[in-house]
């Protein structure tokens, strides 16, 4: 089954705001991949790649090192 | 100041500017930099925030596999710094006219950024307090940015600009000017205090607003033409309710730095109170007059307690009266004239429409024939009215009429009706006020209106009524209401409450002062300072519009405020016109632009059952929760971009802020043109069989260059389905080049090699993935080229000469490749990959043909400008003193751009010169 979904852009964009309180929640419990997360909200994964990546551009979050044997970072909140 | 040059001086002709160099690019940087330093004055138009054009925005260059950053960044901060150039980015050319000397009349138009550039420090403080995305363009819509932005990080200049399509429906059509789009957004964020604070910019009553306002931002949503508008008010009321269970009190006091000039205020409801808060903000001693015993006009005393209680009023008046402001109640000011004789700096008069009118028809003095407004007044000043077992009439349509008879219900009336002389489409009652009143058993007659009261020993008995029908519109626009002969009736009735309009109690201002009168007893007022005839005696509100709604009030109270500030100052009156908004933005635009999006059903607004509510003043309409406020808010469509939540305005450690810049236009002349207009992508949307768009990992190469870029998007090379690093890529080459069926024939000359550098690239970052190439045939014409490509194919990547059919979705985000095996086995193949990126062509940008007015500039087959004689005469153009620059002739790679943008600025100097020789 696949995990992504395409939908307008800027309506997946504006989705950030809502979402961004639940992945913090998460990566507060524990650092987590794309997919992880995805899982945890019951989110379509590219949805998820795009709210995460903005909350890294602007300083939120960030990768807590190189990425695991399958190719995933894991994110976690920003101190 | 003006900078003529020496080179470039035209006899007899004051010119700024010898050469005007239309797009920052590339081309244009070095066209600009040869001129300048020739001693040129070049004019240098980029409609970016930035210049550098799309080179800047590339990982590296082939094929030295140089840092593109590295070699354009010292040529954007030369540009920028170079003497003999004026940059103008965010700057588009309106038109370029040829005149009979040879020169060129040029109009521009500098796009309002809304951040002053002198004082940006790009430090991007704003775009984190931003709170509407966008998608980002620098990055090719693989990212969000934020509205507040800085382009990218090497950005030249480096400023924030703020990005507004227009105003927000909502925000434009707020009488008022509460920035209703703004605090959406804030709540959105879950920012409910800045949402608050936004809202108390404007008026202190918040929670007032978002019980009893009209609401016409929900009328103008843009959501209105999908599942239905968003419930606004109910959001203000949100932030209002949840910032006073929070703060029961305010939070402040008045503010540290006093004025000493002093204000009166006449009346105290939503204009009074508005304008006495942004006084007393200010530092004036304001006194606010009040007639009636408690404060807050007629949003004490007529709207009932159901639809707004008295201790959410209370508490929007504490907003008032933290500041110091002091409230005389049961105080009727007899003369605004005699308040300035006895000290007051200023005099604002707001003081309502509190008079209601009479019916004049047989009978309407009889007692149990009442004001509907006096009744409200009444009842809402504690006075004992027991209506036990009473049947009461309500003449009206409004929503005082409404209000009347669901108080005469909640005071246990045995039956209550309305009679209105027009149909329910005419009333003008909010529907939901109506749908209300209806639900809890007032019964409504249309097309009925009274034409006597019958009473003995001066007691109503019974109301005489006729039948009405709709004839021709009057004046309104509204059908008139005609009676039907022979249609009347009688019914037996104990109050009947009369609702027909208000008129202001003026207490007889004009005999005793002087005040100047309108022909509808309203006070007559400048209609943009509110200044009445007596200096310094101001007035607004109902008192000067008659009866109008609580958010109209408040705008006066706005306004009053200013032009009161100003003539306190010793200002000019009226002076500078108040910020005006930017146009508002056209609904079928924003529909267009969010094409496709989820329809998502309003939530639903609650209301306490009837049983529960009729027989009391509990408040009716039940508040949001917290998560019904944030997925009300979170169905905002940004129409306007910009919300107008003023974070970035709070987070600007520069002050740079100006939400109400303008455009700005210029005509200037100049000697010669370079256009440097550069080349468009192919929209890989068209190639519908390799699903871009429709599959997250189907990118365009740009988009993969952005991804290699040390200002990427993402933390690393990674496929934006699912974050994973790709280990299996593959490049298609010849998308949107080389192909009849999307109307290009051309080859684009750089994609062979564009993508061989991204190979080689990917294969530094990520050493374990497999690369292949699609490709039809591997063009490597230029300088070490065909050392570059050999280079790949030696470090591992795999090259299959054959076209890509097709495109498939395979598990995982994987995908599969439909190819055509050309030098292999032959045939139809399929491959499967995790990323699949489309090396796109590039086309011309049509848009230099439409610069020039009077003059046609040659196009070629393609639209790319045609030059004369390419071989002996590069850069020439059928215009004789313009020239074309880099691929906006013919797509070019870096080196070559370079080089036809030396010979263009050599093209324009000789023609400077030839004509100065001329003359």
């Amino acid at each position: 089954m696949e995990t992504w979904q395409i939908r307008p852009l800027g309506e997946v964009l504006r989705d950030e705001w809502i979402m961004r309180p639940r992945i913090l929640e998460l990566l507060k419990e524990e650092p987590r991949t794309i997919p992880q997360l995805a899982e945890a909200l019951g989110k379509p994964s590219n949805e998820v790649m795009l709210w995460v990546m903005a909350m890294w551009r602007y300083d939120l979050l960030e990768e807590t090192g190189k990425a695991n044997r399958e190719g995933f970072f894991t994110y976690k909140v920003r101190d | 100041m003006p900078c003529q040059s020496s080179a470039g001086k035209e006899k007899g002709k004051q010119m700024e500017h010898d050469v005007l160099i239309v797009g920052g690019g590339i081309a244009g940087m070095e066209s600009a930099l040869t001129l300048g330093d020739m001693g040129y004055k070049i004019l240098l138009v980029e409609k970016q925030a930035s210049i550098g054009g799309k080179m800047i925005l590339l990982s590296k260059v082939f094929p030295t596999l140089d840092c593109a950053s590295c070699i354009s960044t010292p040529k954007m901060a030369a540009t920028s710094h170079h003497p003999n150039i004026d940059m103008r980015v965010n700057t588009e050319v309106e038109g370029i006219t040829k005149l009979t000397d040879g020169t060129f009349k040029v109009k521009i138009k500098r796009k309002a950024t809304f951040v002053d550039p002198a004082a940006c420090t790009g430090c991007g403080e704003c775009e984190k307090a931003c709170t509407v995305a966008q998608p980002d363009q620098f990055n090719f819509d693989l990212a969000a940015r934020r509205t507040a932005f800085i382009p990218f990080p090497q950005a030249v200049p480096k400023k924030a600009v703020i990005e507004r399509f227009g105003s927000s429906p909502c925000n434009f059509t707020c009488p008022a000017g509460i920035k209703a789009h703004g605090y959406v957004s804030l709540i959105r964020s879950g920012l409910y205090d800045e949402a608050m604070d936004l809202i108390m910019e404007v008026t202190p009553i918040v929670a007032s607003l978002g019980r009893t306002c009209f609401a016409p931002c929900e009328r103008e949503c843009t959501r209105g033409k999908m599942e239905g508008p968003l419930p606004i008010r109910m959001l203000k009321r949100f932030a209002a309710d949840h910032y006073y269970e929070k703060n029961p009190h305010p939070p402040y006091g008045p503010p540290g730095e006093k004025r000493d000039k002093k204000v009166a205020i006449v009346g105290s409801g939503p204009a009074g109170l508005t304008a006495a808060y942004h006084l007393a903000k200010n530092g004036y001693e304001v006194t606010i007059f009040e007639a009636a015993e408690e404060p807050g006009g007629m949003l004490r005393l007529s709207i009932p307690a159901y639809r707004l209680p008295k201790d959410v009023l209370d508490r929007d008046i504490e907003n008032v009266t933290a500041l110091g402001v002091e409230i005389k109640t049961g105080h009727r000011v007899q003369s605004l004239a005699k308040l300035r004789e006895d000290g007051f700096d200023a005099v604002f008069a707001a003081c309502g429409a509190m008079q209601d009118l009479k019916m004049k028809i047989e009978g309407d003095d009889l007692s149990g024939v009442e004001g509907a407004l006096t009744f409200l007044m009444r009842v809402s000043s504690n006075e004992k009215t027991d209506l036990t077992g009473k049947t009461v009439m309500v003449v009206g349509g409004g929503n005082v009429a409404i209000d009347a008879a669901r108080v005469a219900l909640r005071l246990g009336s045995a039956k209550v009706l309305i009679q209105y002389r027009r149909s329910r489409a005419e009333m003008p009652a909010l529907d939901a006020e109506i749908e209300d009143a209806i639900e809890e058993g007032v019964d409504i007659q249309y097309l009925k209106a009274p034409v006597r009261f019958k009473g003995a020993s001066g007691k109503l008995e019974a109301v005489e009524s006729v039948n009405m029908k709709l004839g021709e519109p009057d004046k309104t626009g509204r059908r008139r209401p005609v009676p039907i002969e022979g249609s009347t009736s009688t019914m037996k009735v104990d109050l009947c409450l009369v609702a027909i309009g208000q008129r202001p109690d003026l207490a007889g201002f004009s005999e005793k002062d002087g005040t100047a009168l309108t022909r509808w007893n309203t006070l007559e007022v400048d209609s943009t300072t509110l200044e009445t005839n007596i200096p310094g005696v101001f007035a607004g509100g109902d008192v000067v519009s008659g009866p109008a709604s609580v958010v109209e009030a408040v705008n006066s109270g706005v306004r009053a405020a200013e032009y009161m500030r100003r003539y306190l100052e010793k200002e000019e009156l009226p002076g500078k016109p108040m910020a005006q908004p930017p146009a508002v933005v056209d609904r079928d635009d924003v529909l267009k632009r969010n094409e496709g999006i989820t329809k998502l059903t309003p939530a639903k607004i609650k209301h306490l059952p009837v049983e529960e509510r009729v027989h009391n003043f509990k408040e009716v309409e039940l508040p949001f929760t917290e998560d019904e406020a944030r997925f009300s808010a979170s169905r905002c469509m940004d129409c306007g971009g910009c919300s107008e939540c003023h974070q970035c305005v709070h987070a600007c450690p520069a002050n740079a802020i100006h939400l109400d810049m303008q455009s700005q236009s210029e005509e200037l002349e100049v000697g010669a043109v370079v256009l440097s207009t550069g080349f468009q992508l192919f929209d890989a949307h068209l190639k519908e069989r390799y699903i871009y768009g429709k599959h997250p990992n189907v990118i365009t190469a740009m988009q993969m260059d952005r991804i290699l870029a040390p200002t990427r998007p993402y933390n690393g090379v990674l496929r934006p389905s699912d974050g994973k690093k790709p280990d299996n890529i593959a490049y298609v080459l010849c998308t949107g080049s080389r192909d009849h069926t999307v109307g290009n024939p051309l080859c684009s000359r750089v994609c062979c090699m564009y993508s061989i550098k991204q190979a080689q690239l990917i294969m530094g970052a990520l050493p374990l993935a497999d690369i292949t190439i699609y490709y039809m045939d591997i063009r490597a014409f230029g300088k070490g080229y065909e050392e570059f490509y050999k280079q790949a194919a030696d470090m591992g990547v795999y090259f299959v000469k054959g076209r890509v059919g097709s495109i498939e979705p395979a598990d995982n985000g994987n995908l599969v490749v439909h190819y055509e095996d050309i030098e292999g086995e032959g045939g139809h193949k399929t491959a499967e990959h995790d990323l699949v990126v489309l090396s796109v062509g590039l086309f011309a940008n049509p848009e230099a043909g439409d610069l020039f007015q009077g003059q046609k500039l040659d196009l070629d087959l393609q639209a790319f400008i045609n030059e004369v004689d390419e071989d002996i005469d590069p850069g020439r153009t059928n215009i004789e003193g313009v020239f074309a620059a880099g691929s906006a002739s013919a797509i070019r790679d870096i080196p070559d751009t370079i080089l036809h943008s030396g010979s263009a600025a050599a093209q324009a100097a000789s023609y400077l010169e030839r004509r100065r020789a001329a003359k």
